[in-house]
């Protein structure tokens, strides 16, 4: 019976429901904003189970998810601003989180990372959070968003050393808040 | 010696991008080059402060996520209804056709075994007993099953169409030297020629053979591409599945 339905519809419910922390954690880390990173989380979890046959291979669950998840980031940042393509920001845009203050050094550590998260481009964002936060393989990554491995290479570099030197100029100057502030 | 080592390499090789040679190629130059290991050491740094900052992320204020649990409980307590209503209308339903067409049989379906049917109404004349456990228990109440759902049509003069499909360590029933029950299943097979039908899953045969082994299947046995494949075409034509 198991089988069948597995065969039937794709992956049961609670396999897609189990992902919610992942995609939460991706979500969040790519818009910084708990509300909106929760009704992605909820919009990939029922477009997941709408589409649930179209994944054969199960143990891609993870990915497939995510990439389902990309779309959906997309979809709204394009109702949001208004894009008609989105390759033109995907190297300019940055989230709108602003810095939370710090109270304690680990938390201040954690509260710097995010807000120099915060300020990489959407496209460097999106490769070093699957990279680092979730392992995804380059090739993987690639597949989810839908690039060529050179770019997912490119980006995770970029991105890597745009992090470094935003940590450091905040670390030098550790208790004042302009540093990580957007400017529009 | 290498000139510098680009920042794409020394990337794949903290992402685990690299292979083996190439890895332990670089693990051998981060000895003498001091400036490399504090490269990679800086890039570890990096990665883990990225990990810790969102090991824990915030969550919604007034939606939390400790909603998904408690929607997942209520599914299942449905599912379960569910399972139990059909349970029952099924075992049901069985009783009737039983009492009207198999008065003196002992029971058809024991408690326990599910039977599911894509059609409307099922079809109790065409019925698949599926195995895919080969513990003697499960593979002696194969053959018990379908021999008494046979000798009942047999002595009331209908005519039932019976397929014991064997995937996974169940094909075990189906292998020549393999089966504990090959001389009674002959003998099921002269009694009720093309009435009973022995088929064997393909894709469970392939995987034996990839691993190595032997599959030499009892006479008479069919193979049908994938287990999963014939029931569903069965369910489809209106058979009654029965997972044993």
């Amino acid at each position: 019976m198991l089988m069948i339905s597995r065969f039937l519809f794709g992956p049961l419910r609670p396999s897609i429901e189990a992902q919610r922390p992942v995609l939460y954690r991706i979500a969040y880390a790519w818009c910084h904003d708990p509300a909106l990173a929760d009704d992605l989380v909820q919009e990939t979890l029922s477009k997941a189970w709408t589409r649930r046959a179209q994944l054969r291979d199960e143990a891609a669950l993870k990915a497939w998810m995510v990439s389902i998840m990309n779309h959906c980031w997309l979809d709204h940042l394009r109702s949001r601003r208004d894009f008609e393509d989105v390759e033109d920001w995907q190297d300019e845009l940055e989230s709108s989180a602003d810095t939370p203050e710090a109270s304690c050094n680990r938390e201040q550590v954690i509260a710097s990372v995010r807000s120099a998260v915060a300020r990489l481009p959407l496209g460097q964002r999106q490769v070093l959070t699957l990279v680092d936060l979730e392992e995804f393989g380059y090739a993987e990554v690639a597949e989810i968003l839908d690039i060529p491995v050179g770019t997912v290479m490119s980006r995770l570099s970029r991105a890597r050393a745009n992090l470094k030197s935003l940590l450091d100029t905040a670390m030098q100057q550790p208790t004042t808040k302009p540093l990580l502030r957007r400017v529009k | 010696m290498n000139p510098v080592v680009s920042d794409e390499t020394l990337h794949a090789f903290v992402d685990g991008e690299l292979d083996v040679a190439e890895s332990e190629r670089l693990i051998a130059r981060m000895r003498d080059d001091k400036e490399l290991a504090q490269r990679v050491c800086a890039l570890r740094s990096l990665q883990t402060m990225v990990r810790l900052a969102y090991v824990e992320p915030p969550v919604a204020d007034g939606r939390t996520l400790r909603a998904a649990p408690r929607r997942q409980f209520v599914q299942r307590c449905a599912l379960v209804c569910l399972a139990v209503f059909v349970g029952l209308i099924g075992g049901w339903s069985l009783r009737g056709t039983e009492s009207q067409a198999v008065a003196h049989a002992p029971v058809v379906l024991p408690g326990g075994y599910q039977v599911v049917s894509l059609s409307h109404a099922a079809d109790p004349s065409r019925v698949l007993l599926h195995i895919d456990s080969s513990e003697p228990d499960k593979m002696q109440a194969v053959l018990d099953q379908a021999e008494r759902l046979l000798d009942a049509a047999d002595r009331q003069g209908r005519v039932v169409q019976l397929e014991v499909l064997a995937n996974s360590r169940g094909l075990d029933l189906l292998r020549a030297g393999h089966s504990p029950y090959a001389e009674r299943m002959a003998r099921m097979k002269q009694r009720h020629g093309h009435n009973l039908h022995w088929v064997a899953c393909g894709q469970s045969i392939a995987r034996l053979k990839s691993d190595g082994e032997k599959v030499v299947l009892l006479p008479t046995t069919q193979t049908a591409p994938t287990a999963i494949k014939e029931i569903v075409t069965r369910l489809q034509q209106g058979w009654t599945y029965v997972r044993v």
